[in-house]
C-alpha cells in the first residue's frame, strides 16, 4: 500500500480527532468532577454550532471567531442547566441511583434538546461558507484541507488553555481536588457544588466551542449529535474515564481509528471501527489509559 | 475557643456519640484517646461538619456552627486534617500545598505559609513537583499536616495522624507536631488511639468509650491512671 | 393475597377488550394498539432494568431482532410470521446470552454504556447487509395467515395477546424464586451473593427473560405500524425512549408501572402528534424527553410507587410493638460448649493490597459450636479476613479448610451453600422488601418453593424474636432489630458456620443483652460463631477464645481473661510506651 495515501488518512484522522479530542475534555471534565454521563453533551455541540452559525451570517464572524465566541453564553447556560437540573437531583442519597438518575436526566434534555431545535430551527441543514473550506494545504505528497488544519490549530490553542487553567489557577486546582477527594476539598474550604457548577459550565462551552469549530467544514443540523456523541463516549472511555488528558488522546485516536477505517470500510460505515475499538476497551481495560486510580486512604 | 455541648451523632444507623461535652481553650492542646469504635473520628467530624448533629452544639467562639457546611467552617480558619491523610493523589505535592490556604483569609499568607511548611518538612520540599498518589504514607501524613497548616488555621484538629504508619514516622510526625505547637500556640485538638504520645503532647485530655466521656482530666492525671486501659481492653 | 395479582391481571385483559369493542374509530385503534405494545415492551425492559435493576440502554436491541428476523422470513422464504415470531425470539434469547456474557461484567456506569453499543452496531450491519429499507409484502390471499388484518381490532386483540402473556410472565417472576433474588442481586449485590444468590446466573436468566417478550413486540410492531422497517426506526433511539419512559413514568421493579406509564403517556404523545405534530416537527420527542426529566426530578420511582408509598405511610402508623420473646433452643445447656472437631481451618492466609499487606500467614482453628472472638486495634484486617473467610477476596497465599474441605477462592454463594453465614458492620438490607422478604431470600439457598421459604424465613424471625415485625420495612426498624433480621437472614440459609462484623456496635446496653442471647441460641442449635468486635467488656463475657491480630497477623490465642493480660497485646492498643510505664497487670 503506498506510504503517502496512509500517511494521508493519518493527517486527516489527526486532524479530525483535535476537534473530537476538545469535546471528549468537556464530557470528560463534567464525569471526571461530578461523575455524571452526561448524555445531552452532543446536543450542547450542536446548540453551538447553530450559535456560531448565526454569528457568521448576522455579523460575519469567521467561525474560527465565532466558536471562541460560544464560550462565555454557554457556560453560564451549562451552570444554570446544572444548579436548576442536575443538583437537584440526588437519586435518594446512593451514588449508584443517582447516576442512574443523572443519566436519565440528561437523556431526557438530550431529547428535548434535538427535538426542540427541529421544530424551531427546521431540518434543513445549513452550512458556514469560507473562503479556506474548499482549500488545502500542501505538505508534500500529503493535502491537509485548510478548514480542518485551522480547526486543528484552534482546538489545541482552547485544550492548552483549559489546561493552563487546570493547573495554575486556584480554581482550576480546586476542581481536580474537587474529583479527588469531594470531603478533603471541603476541609480546604472548597465548595464542592459550586465546583460542579464550574465543571459543567465548563464541560458544555468546550463541548459548543468545539462545534463551532467544526461549524467551518461540518453540515449544520438538529440531529447532527448522533453522529458525535458515541465517538465523545469512546474517547473518554478509552482515555479513561475522568482523566482529561486521557480524553484528549482518546479524541485523537478516535479520529484515527475513524479515519483508517475508511481504507477497508465505505463512508456509511466509517463508525465501525469507533464501535469495536470500544466494546474493546470495555472487555480488556475498562479503566481505559490512564484511568482514575483508587483514592489513597 | 471551642465548646461541644452534649453532642449527639447518629452515623449509619449507629448512635456514635451520646451526649459529649467537652471544651477547648484558646492555645489549648487537647486530646482525645479511646479505643477503635469509640466515636473519635465521629467528634472531629461533628466539628467540621460532614457529619450532622442530631442533638446538642458545636460553638466555635461563641457561634453556633450548626448552620454551616463543611467549606463555610473551613472557611473560618478551622482546619481538619482528615484520618486516613486524604491528600489529592492526581495533584502534585506543591499543587496540595497551595490548595491548603484556598481559603479568602489565608491566601495573602501563602508564600510565606509554603516557606514554613516547607522549613518543617524538608522531604516535601524535596518532593514538591512529585504526584501526592506516589508518596510514602509517612510522607504523605506529612503533605496532609502541612496543607492543613497552610490554612494558617485557627484550629487544628487532627484525626489519628499515627494510623496506618510505622514507629519511627510516628515519633517523627508527634515531634513535628510538638515543635508546631512551640513555634505558634495554635489551638489544637488531638484525636489519637495511641495513648501516651498523645497524652504526652497535650495540655488536657479526654478518654471517650462507645461514644462517652468516661474520664478527663490534665495530662499528669491520665498518663497515671490505669483506668485508660481498661477502656481499651475491657479489663 | 397471592391470586390478587392474577385476578387483576385477568381484569386488565377484560378492560383492554372491552375497549377495543367499544372503540370505533381507526385512529383510536391505533393508539390502543401502541399502549398495548409499548407497555409490553416497557414491561420485558423491567426485567432486566427494573427486577434486577441493570438498566439498559440498549434493549430495543431484541425488538430490532424480532422485527428483521420476522419480516426478513417472511420475505426470503415465505414464512408466516406466527412462525417466524417464535424464530425471532429464539434469536433474541440467543442475543441476549451473547450480550450478557461479556457485558454482566461490567460494574456500574460501563454496564450502561455498553449497552449503548450493541444496538448502533446492529443499524450498521443492516445497513451494511443492505437491508435499509425491508417492506412487509402485501399478501391478498389468506392475509391473516401474514399477520395482515384489515380490522384494526385484530391488531387490538394481538397485541393485547401480547401484553397479557407479558403480564402473565412477568408476574410469574416477581413471585418466584428468581424474582426473589433477582431484587435482591438489585438491591445490594454483594449481601445477595453473601446469601447464596450467584448474581451472574440470575441476571443472565433475567435478561433472557427480557428479550422474547421484546421480539414478539417488534414483531408485531412491524405488522400493525411500521410495515416497513428501517435501522432508525427499529434500533433507534426513540424506541429506548419511549421504553424507558414508559417504564420510568410508571414506575420500575413492578408490574403495574409500564401500564400506567403506557397508559398515560402514549395516548398524550399520540395526540400532540397527530395534531400539532404537522406545524412541530419532533414534538413527540420533547415530551418523551420533558417528561424523563420531569419524573427523574419529581418522582424518581415512578408514579406507582409514589402513590403506593404515600397510601402506605398513613396505614402504618401503627403503636410500637413490643419485642417478641426470643424462642428457648431446644436442647438447652447440653450442646453449649465446643465440640473437639475443628470446623474452621485458616493456614498461613495472606493477602496484600496496593502495597499494604492486610493480612501476612494468619492460622487459626475454630472447633465446632465454638464462640471465637476476632479483636485487634484499627487496621488490623479484621475484615480483610472476613472477607477472605466468606468469599470477597481470594488469598495470596494459605488456605481455608471448612470441614476438612479446601473453600479458599469460592465465591460467596457457593460459600453460602456449603455452610459459611456472614453479617456485615452496616447493615446491608433489601431496602424494598420487607423484613420476612429480606429474610426468605437467604431460605431459597434451602429450597426452591416460595412457601416452604415463608417457612423458614418465619421460624428464623422467631428464633431472634422479630415475627411481629415480618411485614415491616427495613427503613422503620431501629440498628438493633436491623441487626437481627440480618442475623435471621443469615440463619435461614442453614450456616454452619455464622460470621458476625461487628454485631454489638453501637448499641445500648439492654440491646448488647438482647444480642448476646441471641447469639447464645445460634450456638446451642449447633453452629459455630466467629465474631469481630471493638466493644470488649460485651465480647469478654461471650467468647470462649479470643484471637487477637495486629498489622495483619496473627498476636495472640487463648482465653479472654489470658489474652487481655498479654503484654504484646496490650501494646498493640495502647502504645509500646503505655506498656512500659504500667506494666503488665498481675496475674
Amino acid at each position: 500500500m503506498p506510504w503517502a495515501e496512509l500517511v494521508q488518512y493519518v493527517a486527516t484522522g489527526l486532524l479530525v480527532g483535535g476537534v473530537y479530542a476538545l469535546m471528549s475534555i468537556g464530557l470528560a471534565l463534567i464525569f471526571g468532577v461530578m461523575r455524571v454521563v452526561n448524555f445531552a453533551q452532543g446536543d450542547f455541540m450542536m446548540l453551538g454550532m447553530y450559535l456560531t452559525y448565526f454569528y457568521a451570517v448576522a455579523g460575519a464572524i469567521d467561525p474560527l471567531l465565532g466558536a471562541v465566541l460560544t464560550i462565555p453564553p454557554f457556560f453560564v447556560l451549562g451552570w444554570l442547566v446544572h444548579r436548576g437540573l442536575l443538583a437537584r437531583v440526588t437519586g435518594g442519597g446512593d451514588p449508584q441511583r443517582q447516576m442512574d438518575a443523572q443519566l436519565i436526566l440528561t437523556l431526557g434534555l438530550s431529547l428535548v434538546i434535538t427535538n426542540a431545535a427541529t421544530m424551531i430551527l427546521t431540518p434543513t441543514p445549513r452550512g458556514i461558507r469560507t473562503a479556506y473550506a474548499t482549500r488545502a494545504f500542501a505538505l508534500g505528497p500529503v493535502l491537509l484541507n485548510q478548514a480542518r488544519s485551522y480547526a486543528f490549530a484552534m482546538a489545541l490553542v482552547l485544550a492548552v488553555a483549559v489546561y493552563v487553567f487546570l493547573t495554575r489557577t486556584d480554581a482550576g486546582k480546586a476542581l481536580r481536588a474537587a474529583a479527588d477527594d469531594p470531603e478533603a476539598a471541603a476541609y480546604q474550604a472548597i465548595d464542592v457544588r459550586a465546583m460542579h457548577g464550574l465543571a459543567f459550565g465548563t464541560g458544555i462551552a468546550l463541548v459548543a466551542a468545539a462545534g463551532g469549530l467544526l461549524a467551518a467544514y461540518y453540515p449544520i443540523e438538529p440531529n447532527v449529535a448522533g453522529n458525535f456523541i458515541v465517538l465523545m463516549f469512546v474517547a473518554v472511555v478509552l482515555g479513561g474515564l475522568g482523566s482529561i488528558p486521557g480524553a484528549f488522546v482518546g479524541g485523537l485516536v478516535i479520529g484515527l481509528v475513524q479515519s483508517l477505517t475508511l481504507l477497508v470500510l465505505p463512508f456509511q460505515l466509517q463508525n465501525t471501527g469507533v464501535f469495536i475499538a470500544f466494546l474493546l476497551v470495555l472487555y480488556l481495560r475498562p479503566q481505559g489509559l490512564f484511568g482514575r486510580r483508587a483514592r489513597t486512604v | 475557643m471551642l465548646t461541644i455541648d452534649t453532642l449527639t451523632v447518629s452515623y449509619g444507623g449507629l448512635r456514635a456519640l451520646a451526649q459529649v461535652s467537652l471544651e477547648v481553650g484558646e492555645g489549648e492542646f487537647v486530646t482525645i484517646v479511646g479505643p477503635n469504635g469509640s466515636g473519635k473520628t465521629t467528634l472531629l467530624k461533628a466539628v467540621s461538619g460532614t457529619v450532622p448533629a442530631e442533638g446538642g452544639r458545636v460553638r466555635y467562639r461563641g457561634r453556633d456552627l450548626g448552620s454551616l457546611r463543611a467549606s463555610e467552617r473551613a472557611a473560618l480558619g478551622i482546619a481538619h486534617v482528615p484520618e486516613g491523610r486524604r491528600v489529592f493523589p492526581s495533584l502534585t505535592v506543591r499543587e496540595n500545598l497551595d490548595l491548603g490556604s484556598y481559603r479568602r483569609a489565608a491566601r495573602a499568607g501563602r508564600a510565606e505559609a509554603l516557606e514554613t511548611v516547607l522549613a518543617l518538612f524538608p522531604i516535601l520540599k524535596s518532593r514538591r513537583a512529585q504526584l501526592a498518589g506516589s508518596l510514602s504514607g509517612g510522607e504523605q501524613q506529612m503533605l496532609a499536616l502541612g496543607r492543613g497548616l497552610m490554612a494558617q488555621p485557627e484550629l487544628l484538629l487532627l484525626d489519628e495522624p499515627s494510623q496506618g504508619l510505622g514507629p519511627r514516622i510516628v515519633e517523627q510526625i508527634f515531634e513535628t507536631i510538638d515543635r508546631i505547637r512551640r513555634q505558634r500556640r495554635l489551638t489544637i485538638l488531638l484525636v489519637e488511639q495511641r495513648v501516651v504520645e498523645a497524652l504526652e503532647l497535650c495540655d488536657r485530655g479526654y478518654v471517650l468509650e462507645t461514644g462517652r466521656v468516661v474520664l478527663d482530666g490534665p495530662r499528669q492525671a491520665l498518663l497515671a491512671d490505669a483506668r485508660v486501659q481498661r477502656a481499651y481492653l475491657g479489663a | 393475597m397471592r391470586s390478587r395479582g392474577w385476578l387483576a391481571i385477568a381484569g386488565v385483559v377484560v378492560l383492554g377488550v372491552a375497549l377495543s369493542l367499544l372503540l370505533q374509530e381507526r385512529y383510536h385503534h391505533r393508539v390502543l394498539t401502541l399502549v398495548f405494545l409499548w407497555a409490553a415492551m416497557g414491561l420485558s425492559w423491567n426485567i432486566i432494568s427494573g427486577y434486577a435493576g441493570q438498566i439498559s440502554f440498549g434493549h430495543q436491541v431484541f425488538f430490532g431482532i424480532g422485527a428483521y428476523v420476522t419480516v426478513l422470513l417472511v420475505v426470503k422464504a415465505g414464512l408466516t410470521p406466527w412462525i417466524g415470531m417464535a424464530v425471532a425470539m429464539a434469536a433474541a434469547v440467543l442475543a441476549a446470552v451473547l450480550i450478557g456474557l461479556p457485558t454482566f461484567r461490567l460494574a456500574g456506569i460501563y454496564f450502561g454504556l455498553a449497552t449503548l453499543a450493541y444496538p448502533l452496531i446492529f443499524r450498521i450491519v443492516m445497513d451494511w447487509l443492505g437491508y435499509q429499507e425491508v417492506a412487509v409484502p402485501m399478501v391478498r390471499d389468506r392475509p391473516g395467515w401474514f399477520m395482515q388484518f384489515t380490522d384494526p381490532r385484530s391488531f387490538d386483540l394481538l397485541a393485547l395477546a401480547v401484553l397479557a402473556a407479558t403480564l402473565v410472565l412477568s408476574r410469574a417472576i416477581e413471585t418466584s424464586r428468581l424474582g426473589y433474588r433477582l431484587r435482591a442481586v438489585k438491591e445490594n449485590e454483594q449481601a445477595a451473593e453473601a446469601m447464596g444468590v450467584d448474581a451472574f446466573r440470575s441476571k443472565m436468566a433475567a435478561h433472557m427473560l427480557s428479550a422474547a417478550p421484546a421480539a414478539v413486540v417488534g414483531a408485531v410492531y412491524v405488522h400493525a405500524i411500521l410495515f416497513i422497517v428501517t435501522p432508525e426506526a427499529v434500533f433507534g433511539l426513540l424506541v429506548i425512549s419511549q421504553t424507558l419512559v414508559v417504564s420510568l413514568v410508571g414506575g420500575t421493579g413492578t408490574l403495574w408501572g409500564p401500564l400506567i406509564g403506557a397508559a398515560v403517556m402514549v395516548p398524550v404523545s399520540e395526540v400532540l402528534d397527530s395534531t400539532v405534530g404537522d406545524r412541530l416537527p419532533g414534538i413527540q420527542g420533547v415530551v418523551y424527553g420533558a417528561a424523563l426529566m420531569l419524573i427523574t426530578l419529581y418522582a424518581p420511582e415512578g408514579l406507582y410507587w409514589r402513590v403506593r408509598q404515600a397510601w402506605q405511610a398513613r396505614a402504618a402508623r401503627g403503636a410500637l410493638l413490643s419485642r417478641g420473646e426470643i424462642a428457648a433452643p431446644a436442647e438447652a445447656a447440653a450442646a453449649a460448649g465446643p465440640g473437639a472437631t475443628v470446623l474452621l481451618d485458616v493456614r498461613g492466609v495472606s493477602k496484600s493490597f496496593l502495597g499494604l499487606q492486610a493480612l501476612a500467614d494468619v492460622s487459626f482453628e475454630v472447633r465446632e459450636r465454638e464462640i471465637l472472638g476476632v479483636i485487634g486495634p484499627n487496621g488490623a484486617g479484621k475484615t480483610t479476613l472476613f472477607n477472605v473467610l466468606n468469599g470477597f477476596l481470594i488469598p495470596d497465599a494459605g488456605d481455608v479448610r471448612l470441614g476438612g474441605e479446601i473453600v479458599t477462592g469460592l465465591r460467596p454463594s457457593a460459600l453460602c451453600r456449603r455452610g459459611v453465614g456472614r453479617t456485615f458492620q452496616v447493615v446491608r438490607t433489601f431496602p424494598r422488601l420487607t423484613v420476612l422478604e429480606n429474610v426468605m431470600v437467604g431460605a431459597f439457598v434451602r429450597t426452591g418453593g416460595v412457601e416452604p421459604a415463608r417457612g423458614i424465613a418465619r421460624a428464623a424471625l422467631v428464633q431472634v424474636g422479630l415475627a411481629d415485625r415480618a411485614g415491616a420495612l427495613p427503613a422503620g426498624l431501629t440498628t438493633l432489630d436491623l441487626r437481627l433480621m440480618e442475623l435471621a437472614r443469615c440463619l435461614a440459609t442453614s450456616p454452619r458456620l455464622v460470621l458476625l462484623d461487628e454485631p454489638l456496635a453501637g448499641l445500648s446496653g439492654d440491646g448488647v443483652a438482647v444480642m448476646i442471647a441471641v447469639i447464645r441460641g445460634v450456638r446451642a442449635r449447633g453452629a459455630t460463631v466467629v465474631i469481630i468486635e471493638h466493644t470488649l467488656q460485651a465480647l469478654l463475657r461471650l467468647a470462649d477464645r479470643l484471637v487477637v491480630l495486629d498489622q495483619g497477623r496473627r498476636l495472640a490465642d487463648g482465653a479472654p481473661e489470658a489474652v487481655t493480660r498479654e503484654p504484646a497485646v496490650i501494646e498493640a492498643y495502647l502504645g509500646q510506651r503505655w506498656l512500659a510505664r504500667m506494666g503488665s497487670p498481675a496475674c
